[in-house]
């Protein structure tokens, strides 16, 4: 079920919740929104599932607009933050309450329940009551019930907060597996950015209300639009540079920062100052400053830390700007010490420039 | 269809406003009213008020109240506030049964110890008697000192419970780092510990002194020629000579000024003065040494026994025989539940009938109040949390007097039948059956709702297949405290009741007003039994602290 969003808009009091939002969200895909806390992600799935009224704008799902379909009957299966288990049934009661709600037969239920249990790997739990469960197999059980009743829409909110950081990985495996086993159109809202990257098809980021950038999760890790995204999803070095010259030929921008040269690939000419976003992983260290080299510039450590798979580095560099710097497998690696000076460099088509 | 729910739950609302603006605002308002008027012209004057601050006899009715009042909180906490840090910080041999029994004497009728106390010590009690025949005279039990007795043996429970759950919610790490920082014991517990309990201390000292001077079975049946207020308004109302609206009305809206103004007291400054925290690990309980813990142990099973010794007093009087007042202890009889059940079981079965009705028109109401006030957040909610609690702040008596003047005629007539005995028991106990649904709608997360109407139940249903099941022991919880509370009601009843409906309370009031100790007993022992069995499953079924909730 293909999911669209027109003109969303919705305010608490003075506060904008949501700023005017349009989404297309195809047929069968995971799509998450992602964004910190209070930017809105929550008030929108919830305008989906319709608690939530919207000021203004549409929703539909398919040609059908859902706009005044209450929410006992939009079809939507939601999962909640804290499960929202019925503490006074059994995890069986539990996940037939909405199969009951739509009169299903009991025979229909029994045998519904029991597909939907092995899919989520919860046999021989029928009988216990969810204050018997461990945070997991709630975890489990709130998707199951969601997922019985066969919804147009899964929702998502947050799932996965609540789990210990080892069961949060395995979960969200298992919830993009049995989604594209069921080919579900899924909305999936969460905070954590490595998670949206590891589950989506495609993710929205949220900042304030607004939508601040769509795309599958490379486009967004690789071309953030602003420096919102790029310091949202993963860490970037943000630099401000002014533009000194343009090389059509080469499709090079020649920029200075601080009486730096900073050489930037670019289709087109920019404007007089721009932000280039470098991420810590794609700066090498050099092994000693070279000016024939383009952008290869030395810098003073002053903070060392030593991740095992990563060795991240703070270096002050362009007279007072700190960059980080990120050494995958540090095995064979000299390690610097707080103060030593370091050379580091990286391709002209590395920065990526970002409207300021 | 989202429409139509919330005019349901608006007319849910409506109806809960319409019944308190007649069971309680409307009533409260006839006698501001009827205060005002002279009874004899009809016409507005301020003269009973003029006579009430004029007359030595009114002013020493307010002073003797206050005066009883201020005593007995004075002792329930020299009782309470031990008692609470033992059991709560030391070890204390056989802790739990203490603790329970501890908490007994707020649950038992006031009067019923009263009763006792005159079974003991009044004028032919067995041990003035006692001490009369080796020449000693004991001081007499009536008056004040009587009163301030029972009190402080009836209400320092409450006291000894606002303390030891304050002290168990104190984080040990507090006290730890302060011994880290360098204070010796004494000083951490100056510094640290009675600054935290301190606003809990005051909290069960205002309970204590509403609880008096609200009280009217006490001092109707100890004080004698001690009048004070709530038992003056009584007299006032009743009278024989034709009684006096005007003055019962003045007296009552005094006694309601002070009741309000202490439970104002207590939800804005101490509210606000208490400390949350969350322990996450409460105090340690220190083992002393025997003699220290022998003392200890003395003083707390001392305490139990004295409060509790009037009730087995009352109990074995039941089983005594007796003639008139003179009662044969030593020779057993089984005479007075005899008469209480063949020749006169109406008041049982009155109480019960009564108890029973305001209860479940209790719980009802109860949850439906609770959803609006914890779901439906807004400014009209608001006010109904508020208004909702004030029945705790209105003395039986004041309750009473302006029920019975409200509907003694105009388009409602309900004096004389036993719907407005139900109604005042409603009113003056829902707040109990909201406190206890409430707080447990407290802990249950919208999200369970939402899931339930996301997996398509509508609200209405949602609302009484998930809610209402969830809310259950608290409803449980609730509807036995209504209950138990109400059996045990006399300030309200007394002025309320009309023959054939008089329940087991006015009788044992009036059986002890004529002396008839025996069937008294009798009729106070099955009450004491009814009390107590509700309770003790309550505490078995759902594990609850007895009126822990209270």
């Amino acid at each position: 079920m293909q999911v669209l969003l027109k003109e969303i808009n919705k305010s608490f009091g003075n506060l904008k919740a949501i700023d005017n939002v349009n989404l297309l969200i195809e047929d069968g895909e995971f799509f998450t929104l992602l964004g910190p806390s209070g930017c809105g992600k929550t008030t929108l799935l919830r305008i989906v599932a319709g608690f939530c009224k919207p000021d203004t704008g549409d929703i539909f799902f398919g040609n059908k607009k859902v706009n005044n379909i209450p929410p006992h009957k939009r079809e939507t299966g939601m999962v909640f933050q804290n499960y929202a288990l019925f503490p006074h049934l059994t995890v069986f009661d539990n996940i037939a309450y909405g199969l009951k709600a739509r009169k299903v037969s009991k025979q229909i239920i029994y045998s519904k329940i029991e597909k939907i249990l092995d899919k989520v790997q919860l046999k021989g739990l029928e009988d216990r009551y969810p204050g018997q469960l461990s945070g997991g197999q709630q975890q489990r059980v709130a998707l199951a019930r969601a997922l019985v009743i066969s919804p147009q829409v899964l929702l998502m909110d947050e799932p996965l907060s609540n789990l210990d950081a080892k069961l949060r990985v395995g979960m969200r495996e298992e919830i993009k597996r049995i989604q594209k086993d069921l080919g579900i159109t899924t909305i999936y809202v969460t905070h954590d950015q490595e998670e949206a990257m590891a589950i989506s098809d495609r993710l929205a980021i949220l900042n304030f209300g607004k939508i601040q950038q769509i795309g599958t999760p490379s486009e967004i890790y690789f071309k953030p639009l602003n420096s919102f995204v790029a310091g949202f999803m993963g860490s970037s070095n943000l630099i401000k540079v002014n533009v000194i010259d343009y090389d059509p030929q080469k499709s090079l921008l020649e920029t200075e920062v601080n009486g730096n040269r900073i050489y930037v690939k670019s289709d087109k000419i920019s404007d007089k100052e721009l932000i280039i976003s470098l991420r810590p992983e794609w700066i090498k260290i050099a092994d000693n400053e070279s000016n024939k080299k383009v952008n290869c510039f030395s810098g003073k450590v002053i903070n060392v830390t030593f991740l095992g798979s990563v060795l991240r580095y703070k270096v002050e560099a362009f007279k007072n700007l700190i960059i980080t710097i990120e050494i995958q497998d540090p095995q064979f690696y000299e390690i610097k010490k707080e103060g030593e000076t370091i050379f580091f460099q990286f391709g002209v088509d590395r920065p990526v420039i970002i409207e300021s | 269809m989202l429409r139509k729910y919330l005019t349901i739950w608006n007319i849910i609302f409506l109806s809960v406003f319409i019944i308190l603006f007649l069971s309680l605002i409307y009533p409260l308002f006839s006698i501001f009213k009827a205060s005002f008027i002279n009874p004899e012209t009809g016409k507005f004057s301020i003269e009973s008020y003029r006579k009430f601050f004029h007359y030595a006899y009114y002013l020493r009715c307010l002073g003797h109240s206050i005066f009883v009042s201020l005593i007995a909180t004075f002792f329930a906490l020299i009782i309470g506030i031990p008692f609470g840090f033992f059991v709560s910080r030391f070890h204390v041999p056989g802790k739990s049964i203490i603790k329970t029994l501890g908490t007994l004497p707020l649950i038992l009728p006031t009067f019923i110890g009263a009763e006792a106390w005159l079974l003991l010590l009044g004028r032919n009690g067995l041990l003035y008697n006692l001490f009369h025949r080796i020449g000693i005279d004991i001081p007499s039990i009536y008056g004040w000192k009587g009163i301030v007795l029972v009190f402080a043996l009836q209400f320092f429970p409450y006291v000894f419970l606002m303390v030891s759950s304050s002290i168990s919610s104190i984080d040990s790490s507090l006290e730890e780092s302060a011994r880290n920082l360098g204070a010796n014991s004494w000083r951490v517990f100056r510094t640290i510990t009675l600054p935290i309990v301190t606003p809990s201390i005051f909290a069960g000292a205002l309970v204590v002194f509403y609880l008096s001077i609200e009280n009217f079975g006490v001092p109707i049946l100890i004080g004698e020629d001690y009048k004070v207020l709530s038992v003056q308004a009584y007299n006032e109302f009743i009278s024989e000579m034709g009684g006096n609206p005007s003055m019962a009305g003045t007296l009552s809206m005094i006694l309601l000024f002070i009741t309000l103004s202490v439970t104002v007291l207590q939800k804005y400054w101490v509210e606000r003065k208490s400390y949350v925290m969350s322990s996450l690990r409460p105090p340690e309980v220190k083992r002393l040494k025997p003699f220290p813990t022998f003392f200890i142990w003395f003083f707390c099973v001392f305490i139990v026994s004295f409060a509790l010794f009037p009730f087995i007093v009352v109990i074995i009087s039941s089983i005594t025989k007796t003639k008139g007042p003179v009662m044969y202890y030593g020779q057993f009889s089984l005479e007075n539940f005899i008469k209480a059940f063949k020749i006169a079981p109406r008041p049982i079965i009155n109480s019960f009938f009564l108890a029973t009705v305001a209860t479940i028109i209790g719980i009802i109401f109860g949850i439906l109040v609770s959803y609006l006030i914890v779901r439906k957040k807004g400014f009209t909610s608001y006010i109904l949390d508020v208004l909702i609690m004030v029945p705790l702040a209105i003395a039986g008596t004041v309750l009473g007097i302006a029920l019975a003047s409200t509907y003694n005629k105009g388009m409602i007539v309900l004096t004389g039948t036993w719907m407005i005995l139900v109604l005042s028991y409603f009113i003056r106990k829902v707040p109990f059956s909201i406190k206890t649904t409430s707080s447990l709608l407290h802990q249950i997360d919208t999200s369970i709702e939402e899931a339930s109407i996301n997996l398509g139940v509508p609200p209405l249903r949602t609302f009484i297949k998930i809610i209402v099941p969830i809310m259950l022991p608290g409803i449980f919880a609730g509807a036995i405290l209504m209950w138990v509370t109400t059996l045990a009601e006399l300030s309200s009843t007394i002025v309320l009741y009309y023959g054939p409906w008089a329940t087991m309370t006015v009788e044992i009031f009036q059986r002890i007003g004529s002396a008839d100790f025996g069937p008294a007993s009798a009729y106070a022992t099955i009450l004491i039994i009814s009390v107590l069995i509700p309770l003790f499953i309550l505490h078995r079924v759902l594990g609850k602290d007895l009126l822990s909730t209270m």
